[in-house]
């Protein structure tokens, strides 16, 4: 993810940031079950890790999160991806973009980083089988400009765990 | 009387007690605002929800089709 680096990005704006801090704090007393924020002094990009829920097939595994926030956060969804090694999932590409619709065109402003976790386990633990998206290959060789699948077409695969 | 003192308080009637798109409070004003009140107005959607008007101004513009409400996921209409 070379191309997210924190010198290409813009400064948060000063609805982002406010918001961030609530969001951080709200975390920070409430967070979401199976996931732990390793807070650094980075507002703008949030590592988490994931433990997989019990009784389910990623049950005793954890991964991590990387959560990049745009500058115009929240009237722009941030980007989410797993780091390496990515959960074996029928929509999560090895190199770890997540096709999930609220992170793209059914993203709400009033959505969190919270609720995103929670769709993003949800999402983990409906798995019925661990698999690579059937595309996996086609699509990381040809994912060059490092982002996750906004708009690829892939529409088709794209789950919906909005409500 | 030779002279008194005036004591007003005013809310917004809101359902909410936050803005879902910056979280700030209605009765405070959204970040890009100083003062709440008149100058940072609350503004109300056809499905009933509210946000700051700056906020939800924000919102709808930086969609390229219909804007939908952040809450209901509605078609975003101003309330009449």
């Amino acid at each position: 993810m070379t191309s997210s680096s924190a010198a290409a990005r813009k400064n948060l704006s000063k609805i982002a940031c406010n918001r961030l801090q609530k969001e951080l704090v709200e975390w920070q007393v409430n967070p979401p079950t199976g996931f732990k924020h390793k807070v650094t002094d980075n507002l703008q990009r949030w590592v988490i890790e994931v433990s997989g829920a019990p009784g389910t097939l990623y049950a005793n595994e954890t991964y991590q999160l990387q959560v990049d926030f745009p500058e115009n956060y929240p009237m722009e969804a941030p980007q989410v991806i797993f780091l390496h090694p990515a959960p074996l999932h029928p929509h999560i590409y090895s190199n770890g973009h997540i096709c999930l619709d609220i992170l793209y065109d059914s993203w709400s402003p009033a959505m969190t980083v919270s609720s995103i976790c929670i769709s993003i386990l949800s999402m983990l633990s409906s798995s019925t089988v661990k698999q690579r998206p059937e595309d996996n290959d086609r699509y990381v060789k040809n994912c060059r400009n490092g982002r996750s699948p906004r708009r690829q077409g892939g529409g088709s695969m794209m789950i919906k765990y909005s409500n | 009387m030779e002279r008194w003192h005036a004591v007003a308080s005013w809310t917004w009637d809101a359902q909410d007690e936050t803005c879902g798109i910056c979280r700030m409070a209605f009765d405070g004003c959204c970040p890009d605002c100083k003062l709440p009140g008149d100058d940072c107005p609350l503004m109300w959607g056809a499905c009933n929800h509210a946000f700051h008007l700056h906020c939800i101004l924000k919102w709808v513009n930086s969609q390229t089709s219909q804007a939908h409400c952040p809450m209901c996921r509605r078609e975003w209409q101003f309330k009449a």
